[in-house]
């Protein structure tokens, strides 16, 4: 081989390198793009000053959206939905579940695979199956009541939010130092409370963060629970959002991204974000 | 002790998952009066729910969900591989925190927030209302409301795809790629026959429960399919809301729940049966 041919080769891979490196790159940056400006104009148009959606960018500022959302009664009798809702789902699901998850990762019974990916099924069986069949369930046990239901609907689909991630937490927990504290006297409950729900409390809490902010933005289920009295914030949008695009919709979309976004510093503080995926094996 | 943490989830979850699905399957096989809601209690039963949804024109809806779905779920792969990629291999600590945090967020920001913003920003008066002209596609077509469709499936999917992805890369031993690279491979072949060859399993499963995920959606396709793009949540919900065609959404749902639960459980057994340690 030549020395000009192997140059040769040297150079056209540095360039497919770089180019590789490029697309890369750009891939990336399309990323955040795509998942960032949508929400920049969002928040920039919730602060027009003219009354109809006209185009971007705005040519004046106010806040009468967002006036015009603090004296609407109507998002906030759905906020206040939403909070209890998803505040007893997310209660019940969490105790419910992580009973569940750790009985489940101790049990040896035959169809154990079986009762775990059934109770995980709320995840697979789309959301307006679940709500259709609650709604027809609960009308056949004669329950009418609006929060009834959907507080029956959001229990079922937060459930397998909190399984799962304490399941997952739970894997890494050697069951030895439970049965130490058995062997050293310690009654089974107190074991369970001092020893095994300590070490998997990072799991339990992603869960049930998950599990509220689930509740808390579901429509597949709730859109056939709600009554004429009762409904959820989203449920309250979507109307909105059909019957007329509206800026009082980016005003609330803004106090949305507020709340999400101290939610997760919240979550990174009490949690740490890597509870979502982990470090992984090779964790650096 | 074992039997006693599990009763509590058998008394209070079990039936509320089991309940439903039994009355939808009792509900589909009801007669449909019209001008009534819900089913003929005295009728016989019978099985003219189901011979109605098998009429052609209703494969169009299924087909148009899988397709649009399917699209969505692709593109979100594209984009999202080389997120984690970046976010698992290259991202100090400080931009790993940055950009996980941001995963996260947009993945709780609500649906109908991102689907709004999807809609301003991409529609006839939005700044970037320009991208379908990019591809011929006039924003008032059916053809423009498939657009938005698929943009706002993706932007749902792809925090979700994502965060599945670095779980998935985080498993990989990154001294592979060095020591391709150190052998000489060009980086695109390293990416190509290390990294996302090793990573097919995860690549797979989390396509698999993106394109679940897309399938089911309700919402998308109400507030920016405009009535060209309807999925069959869609029209689940308007046998509900618009006709009180109680059996006939009910049989519906059997067929949408029959063929999500069989086409996730299916992809996935085929990927963990050729490849063990996928799905973990």
């Amino acid at each position: 081989m030549s020395d000009s041919h192997v140059n040769g080769r040297l150079l056209s891979k540095r360039m497919a390198d770089a180019l590789f490196e490029a697309a890369y790159l750009s891939l990336v940056t399309l990323f955040i793009a795509f998942s960032l400006i949508p929400v920049l104009v969002a928040i920039v148009l919730s602060f027009d000053a003219r009354s109809f959606i006209g185009p971007f960018p705005p040519t004046a500022f106010s806040l009468r959206w967002y006036e015009r959302f603090l004296a609407d009664n109507y998002y906030q009798d759905g906020l206040v939905n939403s909070l209890i809702i998803a505040t007893v789902a997310t209660l019940v699901a969490t105790v419910v579940g992580t009973l569940a998850a750790i009985a489940l990762s101790r049990a040896t019974f035959r169809g154990r695979a079986l009762l775990q990916a059934a109770l995980l099924s709320p995840l697979v069986v789309p959301n307006v199956v679940l709500g259709f069949g609650m709604l027809i369930f609960a009308s056949r046990l004669g329950i009418i009541d609006g929060m009834t239901r959907l507080i029956m609907g959001h229990i079922l689909i937060t459930f397998p939010y909190v399984m799962r991630t304490t399941a997952a937490s739970l894997v890494g927990i050697k069951a030895s130092y439970y049965e130490a504290a058995l062997s050293l006297g310690s009654p089974p409950w107190k074991a369970l409370w001092q020893i095994t729900l300590p070490l998997a409390r990072t799991g339990i809490i992603a869960g049930a963060v998950f599990g509220f902010v689930t509740s808390f933005d579901n429509v597949g289920i709730s859109i056939f629970l709600t009554d004429a009295f009762t409904f959820t914030l989203p449920v309250a949008l979507l109307a909105q959002m059909r019957a007329n695009l509206d800026l009082t919709i980016a005003a609330l979309s803004v106090i949305f991204i507020v709340a999400t976004v101290l939610l997760i510093v919240v979550l990174d503080r009490v949690a740490g974000l890597d509870v979502v995926v982990g470090r992984g094996v090779y964790g650096r | 002790m074992t039997a006693l943490l599990l009763w509590p989830a058998l008394i209070i979850v079990a039936p509320l998952l089991l309940g439903p699905l039994l009355v939808l399957g009792h509900e589909s096989l009801k007669p449909f009066v019209g001008g009534r809601i819900g089913g003929d209690d005295a009728g016989a039963l019978t099985l003219d729910n189901y011979a109605q949804i098998a009429a052609p024109e209703y494969a169009r809806y299924f087909l148009d969900t899988f397709r649009i779905s399917f699209i969505s779920a692709g593109l979100a792969m594209v984009l999202g591989f080389p997120m984690a990629h970046f976010i698992a291999r290259r991202a100090g600590p400080l931009m790993r925190r940055v950009l996980m945090g941001g995963l996260v967020g947009t993945l709780f920001l609500s649906i109908i927030v991102r689907v709004y913003a999807i809609a301003v920003s991409f529609g006839p008066l939005g700044p970037l209302s320009g991208f379908g002209r990019l591809f011929g596609i006039a924003p008032a077509s059916p053809d423009g409301a498939e657009l938005m469709v698929v943009l706002s499936l993706m932007n749902t999917t792809l925090p979700l795809v994502a965060l599945t992805l670095v779980g998935t890369l985080q498993n990989i031993n990154p001294r592979l790629e060095e020591a391709a690279m150190s052998l000489g491979a060009p980086r695109w072949k390293t990416f190509f026959q290390v990294t996302v060859a090793m990573s097919l399993p995860g690549i797979l499963s989390a396509g698999i429960i993106a394109y679940a995920f897309c399938l089911s959606n309700l919402v998308v396709p109400m507030l920016v399919g405009r009535g060209f793009i309807l999925f069959v949540s869609n029209l689940i919900y308007s046998r509900f809301s618009e006709v009180a065609n109680f059996p006939g959404g009910a049989a519906l749902s059997i067929v949408m729940m029959v063929v999500s639960v069989a086409l996730f459980y299916g992809l996935l057994h085929l990927v963990r049966a050729n490849w063990q340690e996928a799905g973990k």
